[in-house]
């Protein structure tokens, strides 16, 4: 809400600079967002809480500066405008009828009647407020109206009074098919939900929203109808909501006006249309619930130390409380009784008037302790530590980790030839980015990608870590851990020329590297599979103990195309949430060997269709226990090798842990590998 | 045989010293060190020594080579070049070959690290799902389905009842209705809004929410624990400043206000605006409506709560401009953390 400093004085007496009293508010809790400085005044930006609609007016803030500067508050007297009881002529001589039909949506409706008034333009002093709270000026009455919106809090509306059909008021739910024009010049479709106000045809406002245009007050009018109510909040907020329409009006209404306040407001306007437009008062009808609320909450003194860990005296409690307008009812030692003003519906139980003895003694004043709450054992659950682990070691290797968003497009998991059946659908996206939540990774990788290929950065080794979601069933639904690892471009790019394109292996390393470091036993990455997002000939599933924990693989060249990328990419997509069941970060110390080994190396040349897997599986199959470790050290194909066959070599490293291996331990041994690769897969030696 | 030796010392070391190129220094080397040179001669002599004199000249011998060597190698580091300049010479000045680092992302980094700090206050981290419903989400935490205290929450839905948190207090009501009191907790995570994407909105984000209930938790606390965590976030001379303010699930409620890390009020600041101040998070104490709902007895417990915006709090730490390259991944950016 705008607040103009000078039209705040008017209601208390401020000592303060403009600048000091937008501190003092914003430490109350109004806080000032900004301040327009003006030639003669400043006008504060004011974000005022949903609990309190109370600040919703100037009346309402003017309190709040009274109690925390212990000035007082000066309320504008109605005492010589009459009608604030209601004037009921006997009903032949009734000159206007209403009446409410949903007591529940409406308990209380006033109507004042003012006859021969002069609309016109509104004088400089009623402008200038108007203009003050951000509104424009439209003639005397409805500027009046808005004025003394800003003034009590309490909106209002006035209706042209010649041009309600049988000079009557209907308080309902709208018809079916209804439409109303409003004073905003559109016409909008009401359904059977919504509360409107009616003439005996047809709808003239849309309660607690907005005004009819057909019956708004104009230069021709004479009489009015000045309506002052209480509006159901949820239903204005629902017909709000759903007419896509806020106002003034609903805004306060939805956070609840002072149904206690509006004979006040509505004398008050009343008085000042008398002043300013001229007239003559007629009837005043007040239908519905008039007893006042007589709510008392107590405070225990001890409590609210206990809660604030301050030291306020009940003294000072007291004197914070009543100065905010609660009526001290009753006191002991240990509590008070407060009996709580119409204006203060948020307070309703004790830890309220805690907050508010908090909040005018000062945050500030309040000390800063340490808890004393200290958690044994486990402080980190284990899927984070596991993160934490698996960006650790990415990192280390050379990647980078990215955050995509976690809703996606329906046509973009397409492009990345992903299934949508399962996908989770948003209900109320914003936009078609947001259709639905994302069953996989893959998108945001390859998004990333292009990203910073149209950026000129093509050499990329990246991953995430997050959730991914499906359907599971109908409205259920299932997040799960996932890790996604993309490269492309050149391994290496540096003045040495030692560049080259990275590959399938190279992200094969990352994931065997990354998986050692997690303690993951009994992996493999070795069994080809079908994937459309990948390349057919390129692509494999990521086992761990037999069960598929994800996929890797060159991505399908119909797949870039859509992303519009040229270069290869490599992605490996893994079920962290698998994982986690096999994944060991404990460490245990192995006796370093005492003996040393011995190494030999196997150059042969095989079938180009013998696999790596084969080899090493004859290998291990003859070498026995003395073989330690085996590792392929090059392979090469083409020059000197026949056309269809393969050369490799394989490092051999044979070690005995109880004595010192002798040249001949190893020869036997050795020989039985290459006759065994021999007579198997037909290699021979080079 | 020790006449010899000194002999051999003298001229030596004059003839080092009057050298004049590496060529030069070279050929001393030879003639007193080389296979065949005068030094290497006399160590040869030895075996006809008598035995009582073996020690002795031996131990004179090694010494004159010691000096030799070292008055040859002083004088050959002492001109450019000597042996160092037959060796092809390096550019020293080429650049070095470094293996990349990677980097975590700013946000986890930032999540990483403001848990480390409630970790070292005795908190312990939970984590909780994505998808919630509309309990966990609102009603638990007294936040009424139709009232605009919801206004700030607006919410994605996958099914009735069903939505992306829009939040990560949701967590607070899920852990309290397992667990007793007294604990410290600190839930970090992913939540969803539909705000249309700018330089400062995301539909997606980060939070990270704090929640500690026990029998002697106080206002006084929330403002201590949350005074350490912003000095040790963002330095040990920022101020901090607790705004009254509403938030449904908690009672008293403050918003948290740091002193600007670019100024120091009262100027012309494209941070703070000229404020000074900085909103951070927004904490208070539970609400008893909150404990209420979990199963606490609010006469007994109390608690203290706090959330904050990971992406702000990044924002503000590194100075980034816009929310947006958080999600944009360009390399250059995650180069910088």
């Amino acid at each position: 809400m705008r607040v103009s400093y000078n039209w705040l004085k008017n209601y208390v007496g401020i000592k303060v600079p403009a600048g000091k009293l937008a501190e003092l508010l914003t430490m109350a809790g109004l806080a000032v967002d900004s301040i327009e400085k003006k030639s003669d005044d400043s006008v504060f930006e004011v974000e005022i809480t949903s609990n309190r609609p109370d600040w919703l007016s100037y009346i309402g803030v003017a309190r709040e500066v009274a109690a925390i500067t212990g000035k007082k508050l000066k309320i504008p007297s109605i005492r010589h405008c009459e009608g604030t009881k209601a004037i009921v002529s006997p009903s032949s001589q009734r000159q206007i009828v209403v009446k409410v039909e949903d007591e529940k949506l409406c308990p209380r409706y006033t109507a004042r009647v003012i006859y021969n008034v002069k609309v016109g333009e509104s004088p400089d002093w009623l402008k200038k407020k108007i203009e003050a709270v951000g509104l424009r000026p439209v003639n005397n009455i409805v500027d009046i109206t808005n004025f003394c919106l800003f003034e009590t809090g309490e909106p209002m509306h006035a209706f042209d009074l010649d041009k309600l059909s049988g000079r009557s008021i209907i308080v309902r739910k709208a018809a079916k098919d209804e439409k109303i024009k409003a004073i905003d010049g559109t016409e909008r479709a009401l359904d059977e939900s919504m509360l409107v106000i009616a003439d005996s045809d047809r709808p003239i406002a849309v309660a607690g929203v907005m005004g009819g245009a057909n019956t708004e007050v104009g230069m021709s009018t004479k009489n009015i109808l000045l309506e002052a109510a209480y509006f159901d909040p949820i239903s204005v907020r629902r017909t709000s909501r759903r007419l896509a329409l806020s106002t003034e009006s609903s805004y306060r209404f939805e956070r609840k006006v002072d149904m206690d306040n509006i004979v006040y407001a509505s004398a008050r306007a009343a008085h000042l249309i008398l002043e300013v437009a001229g007239g003559k008062r007629g009837e005043f009808i007040d239908i519905g619930r008039q007893k006042k609320d007589k709510r008392r909450v107590s405070l225990r003194f001890e409590r609210l130390n206990k809660i604030t860990g301050a030291d306020i005296a009940p003294s000072r409690a007291k004197a914070i409380l009543t100065s905010l307008g609660l009526k001290l009812n009753s006191t002991t030692k240990a509590a008070a009784s407060f009996e709580i003003p119409p204006f203060r519906q948020d307070l309703q139980d004790e830890i309220d008037l805690v907050e508010e003895a908090a909040r005018i003694y000062g945050y500030d004043n309040i000390p800063g302790t340490v808890p004393q709450v200290v958690e044994p054992g486990l402080n980190v659950p284990f899927g984070i530590v596991v993160d934490d682990k698996i960006r650790d070691v990415l990192t280390k290797m050379g990647l980078f980790e990215i955050i995509t968003y976690g809703l996606l497009s329906k046509s973009s998991l397409n492009s990345a030839m992903i299934s949508d059946t399962d996908a989770v659908e948003i209900k109320n996206a914003l936009s078609t980015e947001q259709e639905v939540m994302r069953p996989s990774s893959i998108v945001g990788m390859l998004k990333s990608i292009r990203y910073n290929i149209n950026r000129k950065s093509r050499d990329l080794r990246l991953f995430e870590l997050g959730k991914v979601y499906f359907k599971n069933g109908a409205d259920t639904f299932k997040e799960s851990r996932n890790l996604s690892i993309g490269v492309t471009g050149q391994v290496y790019d540096d003045w040495m020329g030692r560049g080259r394109s990275v590959g399938l292996y190279d992200l094969k390393g990352i994931i065997e590297a990354l998986f050692l470091e997690l303690g993951l036993g009994g992996f493999s990455i070795e069994k080809n599979t079908i994937n459309d997002t990948f390349s057919p000939v390129v692509s494999s599933f990521i086992e761990v103990r037999g069960e598929p924990m994800g996929i890797i693989g060159e991505v399908d060249a119909k797949v870039l195309n859509n992303f519009d990328i040229k270069d290869k990419v490599y992605i490996a997509e893994i079920n962290c949430e698998t994982i986690l069941r096999f994944v060991s970060l404990e460490k245990r110390f192995q006796e370093l060997p005492r003996y040393p080994s011995i190494s030999r190396d196997i150059s042969i040349v095989v079938g180009n269709d013998i696999l790596n897997a084969q080899i090493l599986s004859s290998i291990k199959g003859t070498a026995g226990v003395i073989l330690k470790d085996v590792q392929l050290i090059d392979r090469y194909r083409g020059g000197q090798i026949p056309d269809g066959k393969t050369s490799l070599t394989y490092r051999l490293e044979y070690q005995n842990p109880k004595r010192t291996l002798e040249d001949k331990d190893v020869q036997d041994v050795h020989s039985r590998v290459v006759r065994a690769l021999e007579t198997n897969l037909g290699a021979k030696l080079r | 045989m020790r006449e010899k030796i000194k002999e051999i010392k003298t001229s030596a070391l004059q003839e080092v010293a009057s050298a004049t190129d590496s060529d030069a220094v070279e050929k001393a080397r030879i003639r007193y060190l080389g296979r065949k040179g005068l030094i290497t001669e006399l160590f040869k002599k030895m075996g006809s020594l008598p035995p009582k004199d073996k020690i002795e000249i031996g131990r004179l011998i090694n010494l004159l080579k010691e000096d030799v060597s070292k008055a040859l190698d002083e004088k050959a580091s002492s001109m450019s070049g000597g042996r160092a300049a037959r060796a092809e010479k390096i550019d020293i000045t080429l650049p070095g070959i470094a293996p990349e680092i990677g980097s975590t992302h700013p946000i986890s980094k930032t999540i990483k690290e403001i848990c480390d700090i409630f970790i070292s206050l005795g908190f312990k981290i939970v984590e909780g799902p994505e998808i919630e419903n509309e309990y966990y989400n609102f009603e638990a935490l007294n936040i009424p389905l139709e009232h605009p205290s919801r206004d700030a929450f607006d919410t994605f839905y996958i099914a009735d009842k069903l939505l992306l948190r829009s939040h990560t207090s949701p967590v607070q009501a899920r852990f309290m209705e397992k667990n007793k009191p007294p604990f410290a907790i600190v839930i970090p995570g992913k939540v969803y809004r539909p705000d249309a994407t700018d330089a400062s909105h995301s539909f997606m984000f980060h939070q990270v929410e704090g929640l500690a209930v026990g029998d002697n938790i106080r206002f006084s606390d929330l403002k201590g624990a949350l005074t350490i965590f912003a000095k040790r976030m963002f330095g040990k001379t920022t101020k901090m400043r607790f705004r009254p303010s509403f938030f449904p699930f908690t009672e008293p409620s403050a918003e948290v206000d740091i002193s600007c890390i670019l100024c120091s009020g009262g100027q012309k600041c494209s941070l703070c605006g000229g404020k000074g101040w900085l909103e951070i998070l927004g904490a208070g104490m539970v609400n008893p409506k909150v404990f209420k709902n979990v199963g606490y007895d609010p006469q007994i417990v109390t608690g203290l709560a706090f959330g904050m915006g990971v992406e702000r709090i990044a924002i503000l730490k590194y100075g980034i401009t816009d929310i947006r390259m958080f999600f944009e991944n360009d390399i250059r950016f995650l180069r910088q953390f």
